[in-house]
């Protein structure tokens, strides 16, 4: 079914309208194609041209995953909540600038929503937790090559990050799901700093080459 | 300096991506973004690629309240309450002053709240709803209370925030946010004739850019008494 036929689309740009309230959202929901309605690419597609309906429907969808993220990063359910609150609000407002072509809209979601809790971590951890080396209480999954799964572009990632020696694993892991800083990875993993950056760093030169092109 | 030679800049758009490099390195990179191409193309090789990973958080619920005050900031700005910049609009300032002649109707309150012989008050209402009377300010000297009038409060997760726009300086400056019990103390306050109070909603902690980022909900001229 084309985007048209399901609704989707608006003749005019949006926030300079006047309206842009659900009365003029042609979107009902109205679709046969069930598909359409769990896309987050479709979804955010539609809420580049104003839907609100749409951007319901993409929250729905969506934020348990990205709560998820946020959560792990900032530990705190107040400040995740804000993040959470945040980045969607970005989305509302950048979403026309979404390029299904440039790739998934749920890595553009992620991305929105790690940057938001990296900077407000980065701010609580140096006004209050800053000593405090062992922030967290999991530490990163033996499991991690099992949950990053095995179907499309995941299987490629899992291969290569199979290939890295373990530390340079484990810094990955610290780095972009628990969001820690280098010498935060340093204190946890009990090593000197520059040896984690060097690892870092390492690890991003070989999944660059495995992952390429 | 973001380099020009590929592997060290992918390394720089990896660490970024990673988020480990350091706030003013990963200024330069998002600065960058918008006017060179190659680097974006390298943020975006690691965006998709590492994504995969962002499974290792267990998915959760988010707090009830979270959508409703999304839906709240996304709105169409209605009445005068603007998100960005309401400063330049000369709009609020003219129903700052028609705002004066409630002055008037609150001196009553002003002169009975205690401690404080006023000798210069506001009253901050909203444009909103119909001009109903949010906050009252009074101040003697240097010392100002700014006081939430019974019943108003923040939305649920957000604080209200004070700020004061002086009359030849329209750029706001952050007074403070107003505690849970509705009372800010100003130990020290410029806020002279033909000043404006005005309270914005904003994160608990305040605004993070010394901005107003929420929509400004009550404001009011200060007058003397």
């Amino acid at each position: 079914m084309c985007l048209a036929a399901a609704g989707w689309d608006r003749p005019e740009g949006r926030r300079e309208s006047a309206g842009g309230d659900v009365a003029e959202d042609r979107f009902t929901g109205d679709t046969d194609n069930v598909a359409e309605l769990s896309s987050a690419a479709v979804l955010l597609e539609a809420t580049g041209r104003g839907s609100r309906i749409a951007f319901r429907r993409l929250y729905e969808l969506e934020s348990p995953r990205l709560y998820g993220i946020a959560l792990r990063i900032v530990r705190r359910p107040e400040i995740a909540a804000d993040v959470l609150q945040d980045a969607f609000v970005q989305v509302w407002q950048n979403a026309g600038r979404f390029v299904r072509a440039q790739g998934a809209a749920e890595a553009w979601l992620t991305g929105i929503v790690r940057f938001r809790a990296l900077d407000a971590v980065r701010k609580v951890r140096r006004e209050i937790l800053s000593d405090d080396p062992a922030l967290g209480d999991e530490s990163t999954e033996p499991d991690v090559l099992e949950k990053i799964g095995a179907d499309g572009d995941a299987a490629a990632l899992r291969e290569c990050m199979r290939a890295l020696e373990e530390p340079q694993r484990h810094c990955v892991a610290l780095a972009f799901v628990d969001g820690l800083s280098h010498s935060e990875i340093a204190a946890r993993l009990e090593k000197p700093l520059g040896t984690v950056k060097s690892l870092v760093r390492r690890a991003l030169m070989a999944l660059r080459k495995c992952l390429g092109p | 300096m973001i380099p020009a030679d590929p592997e060290e800049l992918n390394a720089l758009a990896g660490e970024y991506v990673l988020g480990t490099l350091d706030a003013r390195v990963a200024r330069e990179v998002e600065a960058a973004l918008s006017h060179d191409a190659a680097l974006r193309e390298a943020v975006l090789f690691w965006e998709n690629r590492l994504h995969p990973l962002s499974r290792l958080s267990r998915p959760a619920s988010p707090p009830p309240g979270v959508w409703d005050a999304i839906d709240a900031r996304i709105r169409p700005p209605t009445g005068h309450a603007r998100f960005l910049r309401w400063w330049d609009n000369p709009v609020p300032w003219r129903w700052a002053s028609a705002s004066l002649a409630a002055v008037a109707a609150a001196l009553i309150v002003v002169v009975a709240l205690p401690r404080h012989q006023a000798n210069f008050a506001a009253v901050l209402s909203s444009p909103a709803q119909e001009h109903t009377t949010g906050f009252i300010a009074s101040g003697s000297g240097d010392t100002w209370t700014l006081r939430a009038v019974a019943g108003v409060t923040p939305p649920p997760g957000r604080a209200f925030e004070a700020w004061l726009i002086a009359p030849h300086d329209p750029r706001p400056r952050p007074l403070g946010v107003v505690p849970h019990d509705g009372a800010l103390h100003l130990a020290k306050l410029d806020a002279s004739s033909g000043s404006t109070l005005a309270i914005s909603i904003e994160p608990p902690g305040g605004s993070p850019t010394g901005l107003p980022t929420g929509p400004v909900v009550y404001a009011g001229a200060v007058t003397q008494m």
